[in-house]
């Protein structure tokens, strides 16, 4: 078992971080695995946060499938082994 | 031609459907919002399925770049610059003449949808059983969303872009809770229980910007003429609950469960019954510039850009310049982008302001305005 949670990137935002699909990262809850890729590349962290402690209202994320909203936001806990998806709304049509 | 159902015989075969669901079919009608990609083959499947009554809107024109996916579209529909609704129309008709299709070329907007689902008082149009969303842009999706919830009509969402597009059927929660849905298997959360805002214009990729790849919205195009089929045969219990994500270059498909979103969420549309952008509170609003062959377009939800640094959701000027860049000629200074376009053979000056303010030059009809802005900024 990993000790990381694979965190997937729409590719809207894949261009914030040097255009990786998905990203390996160390962290007990979403909210400190989101902030560690937000302060590595603050560019993606402008994209997703409205503020320090809250997310922007127009992209879901996703722990295994369920939404963080419906669990404990950016306190729900993460598992090593678990993914965290970032999903936004999408337009085309 | 007589009503007969041979035509139907491969699907009345079905257990699900029969003749008695063939018969609910034929007496059905379905309002398909936008004649894209998505529209087209929702209006061709639904047509040869034989949904009684097709509504078709689109305020676009065929374009040579629309045949690599817009299935409904030749080469001579481009040559004759046809509208997209009427050139549908054309084509459903020849698929299956024993339907009713009623083709509107006309932008749609928060002052018209209604009347064109058959819900305001002397509307010439038939009452609709059911909205299909095969429209490019958040805002309509947005107006869609208050119209089913206002009146209880299930709201087929569906968005494709570059390799990936999502599904989702809206059975909306009624004022009297009463709607056949909401006994068994109980209504599912409306769009903006689920995406609580819209996102800011320019932030989402559209087709025109990223590209998009033709496979990916015909599926997901005939994953809502699954749902709509469903919901127009009364199975309410067969509708998928999730919201179904799929990137086919990646060869993720995801069922994200959103069930929660109702009960946790506090939304202002279908908890509060605030239809914000059917009273034309939220949304954009569109002035023709006196004597300058152009229109303005304002947005009335705060999305303020500050420049290439912009945040909390703000346009990102940078980004937005390099995509329209491969469109044509572009100058940007820390206030405005200008972008010289070329659209359906005609030339157009698009100029964006960091307040959200869009001026479209070299035209005076606000739904070709509304179009180059939807394609090349995004909504």
């Amino acid at each position: 078992m990993p000790d990381t949670v694979t965190v997937q990137i729409p590719t809207a935002l894949r261009p914030q971080v040097d255009n990786q699909s998905t990203m390996n990262i160390e962290g007990a809850t979403v909210g400190q695995v989101l902030g560690s890729i937000k302060s590595k590349y603050p560019d993606f962290g402008k994209r997703l946060y409205k503020s320090d402690d809250e997310l922007n209202r127009f992209i879901n994320v996703f722990v295994n499938d369920e939404d963080i909203r419906f669990l404990d936001n950016l306190n729900t806990p993460l598992k090593p082994g678990d993914e965290v998806a970032i999903v936004p709304a999408i337009a085309g049509g | 031609m007589t009503q007969s159902l041979d035509r139907y015989h491969r699907q009345i075969l079905l257990p699900c459907f029969g003749e008695e669901g063939q018969r609910k079919l034929l007496g059905s009608t379905a309002l398909i919002l936008g004649c894209g990609a998505l529209g087209t083959m929702n209006a061709s499947m639904l047509a040869r399925a034989g949904v009684g009554r097709l509504i078709i809107i689109d305020r676009d024109f065929i374009e040579l770049t629309n045949l690599q996916r817009q299935i409904l579209f030749n080469e001579a529909d481009v040559a004759n610059a046809i509208p997209k609704a009427a050139a549908a129309k054309e084509k459903l008709s020849g698929i299956n003449s024993d339907i009713e299709i009623i083709s509107v070329v006309d932008d749609i907007n928060h002052a018209n949808l209604e009347r064109y689902c058959g819900l305001t008082e002397g509307s010439e149009y038939p009452r609709v059983d059911v909205i299909v969303d095969g429209v490019d842009n958040f805002e309509t999706r947005y107006l869609a969303n208050d119209v089913a919830v206002k009146h209880g009509i299930p709201y087929i969402y569906g968005g494709a872009v570059g390799t990936f597009g999502a599904q989702y059927a809206i059975l909306p929660h009624t004022e009297k809770g009463d709607a056949p849905w909401e006994k068994l298997p109980g209504a599912t959360p409306c769009l903006r229980c689920i995406f609580e805002q819209m996102p800011p214009p320019g932030l989402t990729p559209t087709c025109d910007t990223v590209g998009v790849l033709g496979p990916v919205v015909s599926i997901i195009a005939n994953l809502e003429v699954v749902e709509t089929i469903k919901v127009l045969l009364g199975n309410f219990a067969a509708v998928r609950p999730t919201m179904l994500n799929i990137d086919v270059w990646e060869n993720t498909y995801r069922q994200l469960k959103i069930a929660k979103a109702y009960d946790v969420g506090d939304c202002p549309c279908c908890k509060h019954r605030k239809f914000e952008f059917i009273d034309g509170f939220f949304g954009s609003s569109t002035t023709t510039l006196c004597g300058r062959n152009a229109v303005q377009l304002t947005h009335k939800q705060g999305h303020v850009g500050t420049g290439s640094h912009s945040g909390g959701g703000g346009m990102n000027f940078d980004e937005i310049a390099d995509r329209l860049r491969k469109h044509g000629k572009v100058t940007a200074n820390k206030f405005m982008i200008r972008a010289e376009l070329t659209d359906n053979g005609n030339p157009y000056e698009l100029t964006l302001f960091t307040d959200g303010r869009a001026i479209v030059k070299g035209t005076k009809e606000s739904n070709i305005a509304r179009s180059i802005y939807a394609k090349y900024v995004g909504a």
